[in-house]
């Protein structure tokens, strides 16, 4: 599919179909679709901010489903994180954890992108500045604590009947009482 | 012409009302203030009309409903408590004001960075502390809800060379008798499964105990060759007591408990104190110093949910849960004696000392560690909370107000392995000798630095 040079990336307020139609012109008439190829909307889609990105969920079902990418998510999440993070934060075992954790979307929902809002807030901050501030072990220490949370069920009250896990997954000793 | 006129005399009025606010709340302070002199001096006649007095200010002319005013309310709710202890009917179930005690903790917990930033110091001293190791086995004085655990179970998890198995023995009450769900059980369950789901080898224990000084080494079943850390967030100031109540033949509680955590040797003990002097034996400075010590706080938790209702458009939940904790905490400050009066917080000066005589070497926190805090208070707060670091502890300040302090201990002195130790061993040095000092934490642990009891 060729498109003819690299699709510019749209500005943050850009209504959906307006991004539709500068890339068909791009492509050099009517021949090609972006919805022709997932893969392809994916990498536009990765370029997104966070808001238009979960804005795009709207707009059809394809898009739905590819912006619910965690890959796209992941990109997204990336482009954020400032370089103290290190080469390790791209790699193979950081996406293992958050994946464990609930996904690089909700890790975005609920850690980097409500950051972002406030740093972006908080005074001005040019948006490379606002990047460097934000840290990815940071941000999975808070996202670690909120899977914990879920894992409880709501608040402090709980579920009323906890089912007992396989004791072979837990080496709960039988607590010393000492009162 | 007449627009700008009027625009002065808007300007002015403005001007006027908020001294008279201003006025009206230090005048309230001082009404406060007296009433606490007068119950001190016996005076009860004194007192009750004082706190009448500051009844109608309160009523009249200063807002509750923020600043100030919310903070002083609550004191004067103390005095008149202190006053005239008010009629219980039945004595709340047991079972029920722990569960009503756990939900204000959390409450407590998401208001504000209070008890993130105790966790998060703490972990970071541990992480780096326990780095290269294979066993890592952490006491936590107060388990609680286990909320300080996950972020560390998880960075374990990403450790370059792999997760070391990581044991978890979290202290806490005992079960109500009457059946009611384990909470401990619970905690150890979840971390369990966030462990799990982090690929992190994990085991969990529970030794429950009415009192922290009950406990003995050989209670926690240590395994040697595991890298031990003992982890205490706002517990140790419970252990202290009068100082008449401690001249018995026993150790007084807080040395029992230091006793048996350097006997452990932990390779490293992280603490971490309200920055506030609470435990003076007069009612009048335990009420000055605690006054401004939850001023600033309720103040820092004003601005938080000013800055939440303006960036989300929501007020925040649970405000009133914060609130009735810190409540909690005035109230047993000012109203409670004796045995009965736990929150007593102490300067980390002091903090220092009793760890000193203990046998307990400080470990300044590492270079990135105030770094790693500001940008955890960055994330969120906006301006006005900061880490501070000071003869190697972080504070976690509102403006110039103290309000926490993390600190981190060992047991063992530093050997001279490696280049970090080398700090520990100038510490040492100037903490043997009795010359000056321009540290004031190195000063105060010099013999005869402060008169402890």
């Amino acid at each position: 599919m060729c498109m003819g040079g690299p699709p510019a990336p749209p500005r943050q307020e850009e209504n959906e179909p307006v991004l539709e139609v500068r890339v068909q012109l791009l492509g050099g008439g009517g021949a090609h679709n972006i919805n022709d190829n997932a893969d392809i909307l994916s990498e536009i889609l990765a370029r997104l901010d966070g808001r238009s990105l979960a804005a795009a969920a709207g707009v059809c079902r394809l898009w739905a489903a590819v912006s619910r990418r965690d890959a796209v998510w992941e990109e997204l999440c990336l482009r954020h994180v400032g370089p103290a993070s290190g080469p390790a934060a791209a790699g193979h075992a950081t996406r293992t954890v958050v994946a464990a954790l609930g996904g690089y979307r909700r890790l975005y929902r609920l850690c980097l992108g409500p950051a972002l809002d406030r740093l972006g807030r908080a005074g001005a901050l040019a948006h490379a500045q606002a990047r460097e501030r934000l840290s990815l072990s940071l941000s999975l220490s808070l996202f670690s604590i909120d899977c914990y949370e879920r894992l409880g069920g709501a608040g402090g009250g709980g579920a009323a009947g906890r089912q007992q896990p396989p004791s072979s997954l837990l080496f709960l000793c039988k607590p010393v009482d000492v009162s | 012409m007449g627009r700008s006129a009027q625009g002065d005399a808007a300007t002015a009025e403005v001007a006027r009302k908020r001294q008279q606010q201003e006025d009206a709340a230090i005048l309230l302070v001082h009404l406060l203030i007296s009433c606490a002199n007068a119950i001190q001096a016996g005076d009860y006649a004194a007192a009750t009309s004082n706190l009448a007095a500051a009844r109608t200010a309160l009523a009249t002319t200063v807002s509750t409903a923020a600043g100030i005013g919310r903070v002083l309310s609550h004191f004067a709710a103390a005095l008149a408590q202190r006053l005239i202890p008010a009629q219980h009917g039945a004595a709340p179930n047991a079972a029920s004001s722990a569960a009503h005690a756990s939900e204000l903790y959390r409450q407590f917990y998401e208001a504000g960075p209070y008890l993130k930033f105790a966790h998060f110091t703490a972990n970071q001293a541990i992480l780096e502390a326990c780095d290269g190791c294979d066993r890592v086995h952490v006491i936590d004085l107060a388990i609680m809800q286990g909320v300080q655990w996950p972020s560390l179970i998880q960075a374990f998890s990403l450790r370059p060379g792999g997760p070391p198995a990581v044991r978890i023995t979290g202290i806490g009450p005992p079960p109500a008798a009457d059946g009611s769900r384990n909470e401990l059980q619970d905690v150890g369950v979840r971390l369990a499964e966030l462990a799990r789901a982090l690929n992190v080898p994990f085991s969990f224990n529970v030794v429950t105990a009415d009192s922290l000084d009950a406990l003995k080494p050989w209670m926690f079943q240590i395994v040697p060759g595991e890298a031990l850390a003992v982890n205490s967030v706002c517990q140790l100031h419970r252990l202290l007591v009068d100082q008449d109540a401690a001249s018995t033949s026993l150790p007084s509680p807080i040395d029992a408990v230091l006793g048996w955590v350097t006997a452990l040797q932990p390779r490293v003990f992280t603490v971490v104190e309200q920055e506030a002097d609470h435990n003076k034996p007069t009612l009048v400075e335990r009420f000055v110093n605690a006054l401004f010590y939850y001023a600033a706080v309720f103040d820092s938790m004003e601005a938080l949910s000013a800055q939440r209702l303006a960036l989300t458009g929501r007020p925040a939940a649970g405000g009133l849960g914060a609130e009735a904790y810190l409540q909690r905490e005035i109230f047993n400050i000012v109203c409670s004696e004796g045995s009965g009066r736990v929150e007593r917080h102490e300067p980390l000066v002091l903090w220092h000392a009793r760890f000193w005589r203990a046998g307990m070497w400080q470990m300044p926190v590492g270079p990135s560690a105030l770094g790693q805090a500001t940008a955890l208070l960055r994330t969120f707060s906006g301006a006005g909370f900061r880490a501070h670091e000071c003869g190697g502890c972080l504070s976690l300040m509102w403006h110039d107000q103290a309000l926490f302090t993390s600190s981190v201990w060992r047991a063992a002195p530093p050997t001279n392995t490696a280049a970090g130790d080398s700090i520990l061993d100038k510490q040492a040095d100037n903490g043997k000798s009795s010359s000056g000092s321009s540290d004031h934490h190195q000063a105060a642990a010099a013999p005869g630095g402060i008169a402890m009891k």
